[in-house]
């Protein structure tokens, strides 16, 4: 636990030196900080637009963004949930622009789990638990993908990115109180969603 | 809201970390007497379970080297503007500079060098030259701004 604490802390103080380094235009600061957020930040773009084409563009957006106003960030803010607002506003603004019923309403089909099955870099031992653990994550990567953006969100930012209320409050720009109940029912929702579609499954 | 009702809509919270210590508390308090909100908990921990250890999905090997050749040239697009805007302000500057030393070089040519400014009709119109120069300067540096603004907007 201290040892995690220690590198917790070892990351927040590089990311603060490559944000200090990044304001005088070093481009190997910025080079370094693209290459420690790209699996996450990718990860929260496609979790809103479900899109891997679109949340590469706005990856790239995203990065373009930081550039132009790393001046007027305060350092003594939290880079993460800086970095993440910024995202999550050229998120909105994009699917406001190409597909606006797709803030509220959950989408009909699974989002990519091919792609995603891909990707899986599993840790589970036997064939039987591989098959089992790779059958539950698309069930519930499935669940996920059909509920609202801002529960998909909300779910993505404590579970994948393990930030907490309060940082999830502040990307977000929601009150703390706002951010606990939009999880709660971001969770509830899901396990609704699992039931319906797995009736008799293992989330009952 | 009776204390059952209100713990039991914690426990999802509760399975996704987000209780404060005081609710943790209370949570663990009532579900070691309440079989109903200790098996609900327990729904809910695969779950959770399950989110924390869903797959990342990795951007395309080009995406990085793609940002930052495009975050390269927006940072030399950057350091062009900013030597630009330096640039200016010292030309404005000489030029303020070089307007307020004229009017003595006038006076001292005109041979009035010395004495207040006659407000006659080679002086204003002295006067009315350089202020239609610096509204004519204003004028096209506010246009040449709403130009750059307009193409940074498009880009």
């Amino acid at each position: 636990m201290v040892g995690a604490t220690a590198l917790s802390l070892e990351g927040l103080v590089a990311v603060d030196a490559d944000v200090v380094r990044l304001r005088r235009g070093d481009l190997d600061a910025l080079s370094e900080l693209v290459t420690r957020y790209q699996n996450r930040l990718y990860r929260y773009l496609l979790r809103l637009v479900r899109e891997p084409g679109e949340a590469e563009d706005l990856f790239q957006q995203t990065w373009l963004r930081v550039v132009e106003k790393i001046r007027s960030f305060d350092a003594s803010r939290n880079f993460d949930a800086w970095l993440f607002t910024l995202a999550r506003n050229l998120a909105i603004d994009h699917l406001r622009r190409i597909r606006p019923q797709s803030l509220d309403e959950p989408l009909a089909n699974s989002w990519h789990s091919e792609t995603v099955a891909d990707r899986i870099s599993s840790k589970d031992h036997t064939p039987l638990d591989h098959a089992l653990a790779a059958e539950r994550r698309t069930e519930i990567s499935e669940a996920m993908a059909g509920l609202p953006m801002v529960y998909r969100e909300v779910l993505t930012l404590r579970f994948e990115d393990e930030m907490k209320i309060e940082e999830i409050a502040q990307v977000t720009a929601v009150p703390v109180s706002t951010a606990k109940s939009r999880l709660r029912r971001s969770l509830e929702q899901l396990r609704d969603a699992l039931e319906a579609r797995y009736p008799g499954g293992t989330w009952q | 809201m009776s204390e059952h009702d209100r713990i039991r809509e914690l426990l999802a919270l509760a399975a996704a970390d987000a209780l404060t210590s005081a609710e943790e508390k209370q949570v663990a308090e009532h579900v070691r007497s309440c079989s109903a909100c200790s098996n609900e908990l327990e729904a809910w921990l695969p779950i959770a379970s399950e989110l924390r250890r869903l797959p990342t999905p990795l951007p395309s090997s080009w995406l990085v080297q793609a940002t930052l050749a495009r975050a390269e040239a927006k940072l030399a697009e950057q350091a062009e503007h900013d030597w630009n805007r330096r640039v200016m302000i010292v030309v404005v500057a000489f030029a303020w500079l070089l307007t307020m030393a004229s009017w003595p070089v006038f006076h001292f040519v005109s041979g009035r060098f010395g004495s207040l400014p006659l407000f006659s009709d080679t002086w204003i119109s002295f006067a009315a030259f350089t202020a239609l120069g610096w509204v004519a300067g204003g004028v096209a540096a506010l246009m040449l701004a709403i130009r750059q603004r307009g193409e940074r907007r498009l880009a």
